[in-house]
This record gives C-alpha cells, sequence and structure tokens, in this order.
C-alpha cells in the first residue's frame, strides 16, 4: 500500500520523458517491420505493411500521457501561465482591475476579521473554545442577562453536570486605599475561589486564590492586576504581603497577575467571595457565573439542564419565580444588540463594496471582450472548445482577482490596526483584532468567488458561437447593441448599491453631528465633572450624604477661578434615571400605563453652572427635597406634554418605585428651557429635574464652571474632607462628550470611507462605459458634427444614455435605502428627525457626481476636429 | 453497453469497459509473470499463447503498460533486446505480483460463475 502510494507520488511530481515513449515506439514499430521481412516481403512491403498496421503514434502518445496520475494539473499551469502572460501584455488595464480588486477584497478581509473577533472567534484563553457565560433570564421580559444570588449559584453548581468548572463573580467599583498613597477606584470583582484555574491562570508574581481563601472567616486577600501594581506600586518587586484597605476593610496582597489579564473583563482587582449573611439572601442577586462545558456537551444541552434546575429552584423559592437559565458564549453575551448590528451592517456594506468593484471590473472586461474578438477567433478555429475558452478566460479573472486579493491583504492589515487603535479604550480586553484560518478561508473563498463573479459575463459572452459569425460579417451594431445592455444593467445596479451605502455613511454622520450640536448653552470647555461615590459603611443614612455633600459644595465654590459649582446625578448628556409618575389629576390604576419621565437629581445652582435658562418659577432652595418641601423643575417640553394649555406651577404628581410604592406628592416650582440629557437614546423620555436631598444618593457628579482646570483643586477639596474619596471619570465635559460619541465617530468614519469608495467606483464605471461606447462611436460623432450638429446634441447625445442609468439607479437605490434607514433605527444613534433630508441629500450628491462623470466624455466628444474624427480609426 | 454495476457475492464488479481493461491488464501480468519483456515482447507472448486469437495493438498496449506502472505494479528499466537493440523491459513489482493473484481469484470466479448462468459446466464435464 505504501510503495503504491510512494510510487504514485513519485510520478506526480517527475514526468516521464516524451523521448522515451517515442524510443518505446520506435522499437515497436521496428520489430514490426523485423517480423513482416522475416515473414518474406520485400523491405518497403514490410514497412509499408507495418506502418499501416501500427495505426497512429499521436493518439497512444496522448492516452499514454492521460495514464499519468493528475495529468489534468498540466492543463491548469498551462491555463494560469497563460492568464499570467494575458495580465503582463495589457499592463494598464490589468494595474486598474487589480487595485479595483483590491480595495474590494482589502475591505471585505477587514471587516470579515473585525466580525470573526466580535462575533465568532472564541476568547484567547485555555479551552476558551469551551468558556461560557451563565446567568438567569426572565421567562417574562426580553431580558437574557440578570445576575444570580450566591445560594442560586450553589444550587446550579452542585446540581449541574454539564460543566467542568463553574465559578462566579460580582463585577463593582472598589476603592483601594492605604496610608501615605491617594485613594484610587477600580474595578474589582469578588470571586469564586477557582476562578483562576478555571483557565489555567496563574499569578506573574506571589500566587492566586487558594479554596481556603473563601472559607468564612478566612484573612482577606487581594490579587491585583499587572496594570495596578505598575501604576499604583510602580512595580515594586516586594509588593507581596503589603496591607491596603479595599473599602475600608483592610486586606492582604497575595499575587499580581500576567500584563493584560483583566478576566472576565475589565477587572484590576480580584478578592475571593467570602460567603456573609447578606450573601446568604436569595433576593440578593450580585453574581454572574462563568463555566467551562464538559468536552462535547453544547451550549443548548447546558442550557437545558440548567433551565430545568432553575424551574425547580422557582417552585421551590418565591423569589425566584419567573426565572430561567442563560448559558450563553461572551459573544452572544457581551457583543449582542447595536454592536453585533453595526459590524454585520459594515460587513453588509463592504459586501456592496465588493459587488461594485466586480461590477466596475465586469464593465471592463465587457469592453475588452469586444478588442478580443480576433484572438478568441483564433483560438476558436484552432480547435478550442468553447468550454476550454470559457475555461481560461476564467482563470484569468481568477488569477487577476487573486493578485488584487494580496495586495487587498496589505490593506486590511492596515485597517484592523487602525480600527484596533481606535476601539482600544472601550473594546472588551477578550476582543483581539487578529486574523486565523477562519478569515483566511473567507479571503480565499473572496478571491475565487470574485474572480468568477466578474469574469462569468464577459467570459460567456466573447465565446458567444453566433458572436464570432456576427464579426466575420462586420456586423459591429449587433454586438455594440447587446454589450450595452449588460453593461447598462451593472452600472444601473452599481448606482442603486451606492446610494444605499451613501444613506447609511449619511445617517451616522447626521447623528454625529447633531449630537455634537447638542445643548449649545452649556460652555462645554469650561466644565469639569468627576464621579464621586460615598461608600455606605461610612456614609450610612441620607442625612450624612446630603451633610456630606453640602460641605463639599461650600469648598468648591471657594476654589480660586471657579465661578459656579453644582452635583448633579448625571453630567449634562450623561443619562437620567427613569420612573413611572402619576398626574394629581390623572389618575392611573393600570401600572404599566403610567408615563415614563426621566430625571436628573441635583443641588442648588446646577441651573447657572449649565447655562440652563430657567423660563418660569425659581431655582430650588436649600429647603427644598427635605420632608414635605418635595419639588420639581419640569423642561418645557415635559411640562407642554403634562399639562398642555396650563401653567403647571404649582401642580402635583408623584414617581412609584420598583415596588409600586408611591412617592409623597411633588410641587412643580419651575420651568426650565430644554436640554438633551440622554445622548444615546433614540427615544428620549420628558425630562425634569428634583433636588438631591430628596434622593439622598451616594454615587453623584460633581459639575465645576472654571476657566482654569480645576481638577487637581477639586481632589484635593474632596480629600481635604474624606482622605479615602477617589474622583472617577474626572474629564473636561467637551471631552467627555467625544468620549461617549466613539460609536458614532468609530463607524461614522468606516461607513463615510465605504461609501465614498462605492461613490468613487461607481462613478468611474460609468466614466470608462461612456468613454468607451464614445470612443467606439468617433466616425459617428465626427459626421454629426460636419453635418452640423450643435454641441449640445452631441452633448445629449452622448450623455443620455448616463442620465438614463443616474436616474433608474438612484431610484433603485432609494427603494433599498429606505428599509436601511429603519434598520439603523436599532442603533444608538440619537433620534434622528431628518431622515427625508438625508435622502435628499445622498440622492443630490450622487446624481451631481453621477453626470460629472458623464459630462468629461461628452464633452470631450463635442469638442471633436470633425476631420480627425472621420478619419479615426 | 452496460452501465449498471454487476454484484458478484457482494463485491462490485465493474462495467464492461472496465472489464476489457481490467483483463488486459490481468493478460499482461500474468505474461510478466515468468520474466520481464519489452512491449512488443509482450504482444508477441500474448499472441502466440492465444494462438493468434488475442491481438493486442500498440494503441492499447503501451496505455495499459503505462498504467500499470504508474500503480507501481510493474517496474521499466533499458535493456538490450535479443537482437541488441536498446528496448524497455518491463518486470513485475512485488505489489503486481499480489495484484496478479487477486485478479487471477477473481477472473475464475467471475469465469465459473458465467460458465454456471451458461449452463455449460455439465457439457464440460461430459
Amino acid at each position: 500500500m505504501m510503495i503504491e502510494f510512494l510510487t504514485r507520488l513519485r510520478f506526480l511530481i517527475f514526468r516521464k520523458k516524451r523521448s522515451e515513449m517515442d524510443d518505446e515506439l520506435r522499437f515497436h514499430l521496428d520489430q514490426l517491420i523485423a517480423a513482416n521481412a522475416s515473414a518474406g516481403l520485400s523491405a518497403s512491403e514490410a514497412r509499408r505493411r507495418a506502418l499501416i498496421e501500427f495505426g497512429g503514434v499521436e493518439q497512444t502518445r496522448e492516452q499514454c500521457r492521460r495514464q499519468r496520475p493528475g495529468w489534468w494539473a498540466g492543463l491548469v499551469t498551462q491555463d494560469i501561465r497563460y492568464a499570467v502572460r494575458g495580465i503582463f501584455a495589457h499592463r494598464w488595464f490589468s494595474a486598474a482591475i487589480v487595485s479595483t480588486l483590491a480595495l474590494g477584497i482589502g475591505l471585505n478581509t477587514m471587516v470579515f476579521t473585525l466580525v470573526n473577533a466580535v462575533l465568532l472567534k472564541p476568547v484567547p484563553v485555555p479551552n476558551g473554545n469551551r468558556l461560557v457565560s451563565v446567568m438567569e433570564r426572565s421567562l417574562t421580559r426580553d431580558d437574557q442577562s440578570l445576575p444570580f444570588s450566591y445560594p442560586d449559584f450553589q444550587d446550579y453548581r452542585s446540581q449541574a453536570s454539564s460543566f467542568e468548572f463553574f465559578e462566579a463573580t460580582t463585577n463593582d467599583a472598589g476603592v483601594l486605599s492605604e496610608p501615605g498613597n491617594p485613594p484610587q477606584r477600580y474595578q474589582i470583582d469578588r470571586a469564586t475561589a477557582g476562578i483562576f484555574s478555571m483557565i489555567q491562570a496563574q499569578a506573574f508574581l506571589g500566587r492566586v486564590f487558594l479554596p481556603s481563601d473563601e472559607r468564612p472567616g478566612a484573612a482577606p486577600v487581594i490579587v491585583i492586576g499587572y496594570r495596578v501594581w505598575q501604576e499604583r506600586y510602580a512595580g515594586l518587586p516586594n509588593i507581596i504581603g503589603r496591607q491596603v484597605h479595599i473599602d475600608g476593610q483592610s486586606a492582604t496582597i497575595i499575587g499580581v497577575m500576567p500584563k493584560d489579564f483583566r478576566f472576565p473583563h475589565g477587572v484590576d482587582l480580584w478578592m475571593p467571595l467570602v460567603p456573609t449573611a447578606d450573601l446568604a439572601k436569595r433576593d440578593n442577586r450580585p453574581l454572574q457565573g462563568y463555566a467551562i462545558l464538559k468536552p462535547g456537551i453544547t451550549l443548548k444541552e447546558a442550557g437545558a439542564e440548567l433551565d430545568g434546575i432553575a424551574a425547580r429552584l422557582a417552585s421551590q423559592f418565591p423569589t425566584d419565580k419567573g426565572l430561567g437559565a442563560s448559558v450563553l458564549t461572551f459573544s452572544q453575551r457581551f457583543n449582542g444588540g447595536p454592536i453585533r448590528m453595526a459590524f454585520l451592517l459594515m460587513l453588509a456594506a463592504v459586501g456592496f463594496v465588493l459587488l461594485i468593484a466586480c461590477a466596475d471590473v465586469a464593465n471592463m472586461m465587457l469592453s475588452r471582450s469586444l478588442n478580443r474578438q480576433r484572438e478568441m477567433s483564433i483560438r476558436t478555429a484552432l480547435g478550442a472548445s468553447r468550454w476550454r475558452i470559457v475555461r481560461q478566460l476564467l482563470v484569468e479573472s481568477v488569477s487577476l482577482s487573486t493578485l488584487g486579493g494580496f495586495l487587498g491583504l496589505g490593506l486590511a492589515t492596515g485597517g484592523i490596526h487602525w480600527f484596533d487603535l481606535s476601539t482600544a479604550s472601550i473594546r472588551p480586553d477578550w476582543i483581539h483584532f487578529t486574523m486565523n484560518f477562519t478569515v483566511f478561508g473567507y479571503f480565499a473563498a473572496l478571491c475565487i468567488f470574485s474572480g468568477l463573479l466578474f469574469g462569468i459575463a464577459p467570459a460567456l459572452r466573447s465565446t458567444e458561437p453566433n458572436l464570432l459569425d456576427a464579426l466575420k460579417d462586420g456586423a459591429h451594431s449587433v454586438i455594440r447593441h447587446r454589450g450595452v445592455w449588460l453593461s447598462s444593467v451593472l452600472v444601473v445596479f452599481q448606482f442603486a448599491l451606492t446610494v444605499v451605502l451613501l444613506t447609511g455613511a449619511a445617517i451616522f454622520v447626521r447623528s454625529l453631528l447633531d449630537r455634537l450640536a447638542v445643548n449649545p448653552f452649556i460652555p462645554a470647555d469650561q466644565v469639569t465633572t468627576a464621579r464621586l461615590q460615598l461608600p455606605e459603611d461610612r456614609y450610612k443614612d441620607e442625612d450624612a450624604r446630603v451633610h456630606f455633600f453640602d460641605r463639599l459644595l461650600l469648598r468648591l465654590r471657594a476654589i480660586p477661578g471657579v465661578t459656579h459649582a453644582a452635583i448633579a446625578s448625571g453630567a449634562p448628556g450623561f443619562g437620567a434615571t427613569n420612573e413611572q409618575i402619576e398626574l394629581e389629576h390623572l389618575p392611573v390604576a393600570n401600572p404599566s400605563k403610567r408615563p415614563w419621565i426621566s430625571f436628573v437629581a441635583q443641588s442648588p445652582g446646577y441651573f447657572d453652572t449649565i447655562h440652563l435658562a430657567l423660563l418660569e418659577g425659581r431655582d430650588f432652595n436649600e429647603i427644598d427635597g427635605s420632608a414635605n418641601h418635595e419639588a420639581a423643575v419640569l423642561t418645557r417640553d415635559a411640562a407642554a406634554r403634562f399639562w398642555p394649555g396650563q401653567n403647571p406651577i404649582g401642580k402635583h404628581f408623584r414617581f412609584f418605585d420598583t415596588k409600586n410604592k408611591p412617592t409623597p406628592w411633588i410641587t412643580v416650582i419651575g420651568i426650565s428651557a430644554n436640554m438633551v440629557q440622554e445622548l444615546q437614546a433614540n427615544d428620549p423620555k420628558p425630562l425634569l429635574f428634583i433636588p438631591y436631598r430628596q434622593e439622598g444618593w451616594n454615587n453623584m457628579a460633581l459639575v465645576v464652571e472654571s476657566a482654569p482646570d480645576p481638577l487637581q483643586s477639586m481632589r484635593k477639596t474632596v480629600q481635604s474632607l474624606d482622605s479615602d474619596l477617589p474622583l472617577s471619570e474626572a474629564l473636561r465635559l467637551r471631552d467627555a462628550i467625544e468620549r461617549s460619541l466613539w460609536f458614532v465617530r468609530v463607524f461614522g468614519r468606516v461607513f463615510l470611507a465605504f461609501a465614498i469608495i462605492a461613490m468613487l467606483m461607481a462613478s468611474l464605471g460609468i466614466y470608462a462605459v461612456i468613454a468607451h461606447a464614445t470612443g467606439r462611436r468617433t466616425q459617428e460623432i465626427g459626421v454629426r458634427i460636419a453635418l452640423g450638429a450643435t454641441m449640445r446634441n452631441i452633448l445629449l447625445l452622448v450623455m443620455r444614455r448616463g442620465l438614463w442609468q443616474i436616474g433608474v439607479g438612484l431610484i433603485f437605490g432609494l427603494g433599498g435605502a429606505i428599509p436601511l434607514s429603519r434598520v439603523m433605527d436599532s442603533l444608538p444613534l440619537g433620534g434622528l428627525q431628518s431622515a427625508p433630508a438625508v435622502f435628499f441629500g445622498v440622492a443630490l450628491t450622487l446624481a451631481f457626481v453621477g453626470v460629472f462623470a458623464c459630462w468629461l466624455p461628452a464633452q470631450r466628444a463635442a469638442g471633436l476636429d470633425p476631420v480627425k474624427a472621420i478619419r479615426y480609426q | 453497453m452496460v452501465h449498471h454495476l454487476v454484484e458478484y457475492r457482494g463485491e462490485r464488479m465493474p462495467t464492461s469497459t472496465d472489464l476489457l481493461q481490467g483483463t488486459l491488464d490481468l493478460l499482461i501480468l500474468q505474461t510478466l509473470a515468468l520474466e520481464p519483456r519489452h512491449g512488443w515482447g509482450i504482444a508477441q507472448r500474448i499472441q502466440q499463447v492465444s494462438k493468434d486469437v488475442l491481438q493486442i495493438g500498440q494503441g492499447s498496449l503501451y496505455p495499459a503498460l503505462y498504467r500499470l506502472e504508474y500503480k507501481g505494479w510493474i517496474k521499466s528499466e533499458w535493456g538490450n533486446s535479443d537482437n541488441n537493440r536498446r528496448a524497455k523491459f518491463y518486470r513485475l513489482t512485488a505489489a503486481g505480483r499480489k495484484q496478479l493473484q487477486c485478479e487471477v481469484e477473481t477472473w475464475d470466479r467471475l469465469a465459473s460463475a458465467i460458465g454456471l448462468v451458461l449452463g455449460r459446466t455439465v457439457e464440460a464435464s461430459r
């Protein structure tokens, strides 16, 4: 068996020599002659008969050749050799095609790499392909990601058999402090002890958790991330054993994790999850689960098993009613919704770009196929079958697209690098934008597929049998008419796709411009915001918090250069709390029918700080918000919504909390101008403001207006009141807004680039088609000019077809753009009011560019010298 | 032309063209089993042994030889013929010998089966 295989392999690589075969056949013939001669024939007769008997040699040769394993591969290499020769013979033509395809294939490879990383690739840890995220889900609402309680987790873990490992962690922020080092806020996960061994993670220094670390009463320990070690402790080698405080509780550093290790994602510090009385409650749900599936168990099977356990828990404990389990991959869990949609839209967009590129190339090949008629007819006359010629032309187009593809691969690498940098600060750290075998497979498929796509029509056309007859008769008009039809369809198709792409890009750009222009009254360059969280153990009740904030405000306003200072639950543009309300004059019995509003809790002076005009009534004072002085200020839109045509000042309404319990009645004391508080929301709710005393929250934003940067002084002021309080998310408002718009900015740029490339390609396509058609009609145009056609006549004659194609393309494109704008409604782009204007603008831009592309060859034709044109050959 | 496959005791038998080709391969292998020969010699030998019934033209002989060599059942080397001319001699390899045995068995089974169907066994034994 082995020998047989090796023999075959040997012959696959080494060819037999042709001369050997000839020698052998000659020997056979000579033997035949000799045999005839020995039978008594004369020498010449013996030879004559032998030759007759022997028969044709060429066929035998061919037959022998075909016995060789893989003999057909020779034909393919022949085709490729021929194709490469053709490509180099028409250098400029090939360069145009290759660069068009490089763009098309390069962009597709780039976007597929991104999509693959975000939606398909497993997490890059050992056994990452079996790593899943486990949470609970609501059986009644569409919510797949609910955290669960510690007792639930223990029940799942002891009963489930689908998992090799099953660990859980909280996902909080906490303050790390110690004497002599300013307090800092970090992402801290309290995790079950196996969280590191689950993914075979080792500490860079010291050790990871041991099972004994999570026993009640164990000495509190902490593992720190590499970045914390470097930035806070300057990489001190003797860090292990140091005592620190986490939210005021002491703990010992036992390990430093390796660089870039932030599992599950974005974690700075890890502490063991030590069971407490609080954790033992089934309605306290702080945990997210991570598990490694046993080999061979699917996501679905694990989900079904956990659902069964969840159903048992639900029947046992009322607080678990209506809950199921949700087992998903990281991509499914964390990259759903708008992220998934944006990446799929991006893939669709570059798919369009590739189709436009292929249409361009097909058009170029079509025009050239007319010039190659002579070559084709010679080859047919020499006996090449139609299939053979088509195959050879297809090999040529696939070679072109492969060349383009490899050029595009360089482009893709650059694009991926750019995208990687643009999203580095906000993307989950387990996403790595790198190529893998899936990407290379996709790339190879693209090269072959696009080569076939743009090659097949021109190849079939240039080998059409009746076409050759038509050529012999010199009946040019017949061919031209049929070629025109196909290339017209291609141009219309290109313009339609470009309209869709441009609309997508325009919606992004429009949204970005809209949102950069919101709240123009706020001096965003002068306002600084930072968040502050009061730890619950030191600020136990509302009074303590309000007292702290009151004292802080006085000191903030005393900082030199500060003109205004206030605190608010959310900086302007950075979200609000949603709540259902009931109006005094309009009681609503059904809780689900009550109107939703969003609100910001704030200190007096906030309106002045952000320069929001009060239209009626007054600002909050120091008493508003205390018991029996519940108050609110409505924006103009909210007032008009709830008290249309009335003066709302002095009217009453109340909130309902999650347990459907009403708050006391709240009095409207003022009306402010409108502002946008939720940049990301597509349908913002009516906005109103309440005094911070009313809520007494512990996590608030400081909003300070000051021409010089007040950040250092703000930090000092806060720490003069409480040395263990860090400021987080401290930024100038302008920078904070810019940063929050990364989604629109990055994807807007990407889509705009795609759309512009598409528009250029489509214009190039129509230009080439018109220019080529005009070139073929040079003589005719010359005659027309000689006979007295005006410049306008000629322009119309040449441009008519192009204008018609642009028009039809625009109509089809708008037909596709309208559904696209619906799909994009689900992206966090902010409510877009001006969709019709976008459509109009896109159509106008594209029409202008397209007409210009037609006008260029037309005005050249109109300027022809008739004498030269008629002689033109 | 028989296009479907003939079933023979659960083994798949090739169609008629393949059958003829297979037979030629069998004849060549058998001829080479005794001693190495050149192409001409093989054709002559088969013609001789079959009493001029089986005449093999170069058009089918050489493709068959190439096929067998590519499969590794025979091996060729240049040598000198009886009349001292350079000729290519073919020789059975170990794999070829095994193949020959296998094909002879198949042939025997097939021949006796066809004989049975045609009702010749009785006549032959008489």
